[in-house]
């Protein structure tokens, strides 16, 4: 075990954010459906043991969510794990809070997971093509927090509903978000979205 | 398909869980004889009926858990966490 850094350690913060998805947003033109890249987004996984400081802080049940109001959003994604987003570049200031007393821990997964958010009045439409979770608003509603096969990857799921329209925050190893990407976007394509030059699943 | 009941994340498709097999009960290393030790390892029941399975939901909570499974109808019941 190393006990000291090793030369050429580079903190994670010093790295200039880099997306693995190279497309701006997509959209139809009416409007039904959008497909925008939030990768940038602050995400921070928590995970604690029961019966510690850090679990009864968070005390968001798995499969729920809640905004804190330091605009920290809180989603119980797994027993004893939780994952905090907040505004890009915020890991440090979420990161600090957390009670690490007992099995806990808290890591930065900003740079280690792609993230998209597919809304509109048919994203629920179209997430419904490439996922296998029942998407009804009494099995999923709004702040439902929930994983499961998104066009064959295992992603985390977040139903984060805006001005009354249905939206999913979609998160995935970073390995797959340009795929994920570019399988939504071809998914949207019935719905009359065209897909920018260069993106292509087939 | 087969429609698992995970106790954390509710009905699946059977896909978004790998199956782990009959709970076996493992023999003391210590004591175990050669012949104990490979029934363990190797040797299941594999009735044609009600059999309690281990399974991963790998998909969802990431958790192991037991379910009771009838290998003839793949009708489930009665699961609960590892």
């Amino acid at each position: 075990m190393p006990t000291s850094i090793p030369r050429g350690y580079v903190r994670m913060p010093d790295i200039e954010f880099q997306s693995p998805i190279s497309h701006g947003p997509i959209s139809t033109p009416d409007g039904s459906v959008s497909i925008e890249d939030e990768t940038s987004t602050t995400k921070v996984v928590v995970r604690a043991a029961a019966g510690t400081a850090a679990a009864a802080d968070l005390g968001v049940p798995y499969g729920q969510s809640r905004l804190r109001a330091d605009g920290t959003l809180v989603c119980g994604t797994r027993p004893d794990e939780w994952t905090l987003f907040a505004a890009a570049g915020r890991a440090a200031e979420v990161i600090a809070p957390v009670d690490t007393d007992g099995f806990v821990n808290a890591i930065d997964i900003t740079h280690g997971r792609a993230m998209m958010r597919v809304s509109g009045p048919k994203a629920t439409a179209l997430l419904a093509k490439v996922c296998n979770i029942d998407l009804a608003d009494d099995m999923t509603p709004d702040g439902a927090v929930f994983s499961g096969s998104v066009a064959k990857v295992t992603c985390d799921l977040l139903r984060a509903d805006r001005a009354g329209e249905a939206s999913y925050l979609i998160s995935c190893e970073r390995s797959f978000g340009s795929y994920l990407f570019a399988a939504l976007a071809d998914a949207s394509t019935e719905f009359g979205a065209s897909l920018p030059a260069g993106l292509s699943i087939h | 398909m087969i429609v698992v009941n995970c106790p954390h994340c509710g009905p699946r498709n059977s896909s978004d869980l790998r199956p782990c097999g009959e709970v076996t009960t493992r023999p003391d290393p210590a004591t175990a004889s050669l012949s104990e030790w490979r029934t363990y390892l190797y040797l299941r029941e594999n009735p044609a009926g009600w059999v309690t399975e281990t399974w991963y939901c790998r998909s969802g909570c990431r958790r192991y858990f037991t379910i009771e499974r009838n290998t003839a109808t793949n009708e489930t019941r009665s699961s609960e966490a590892s």
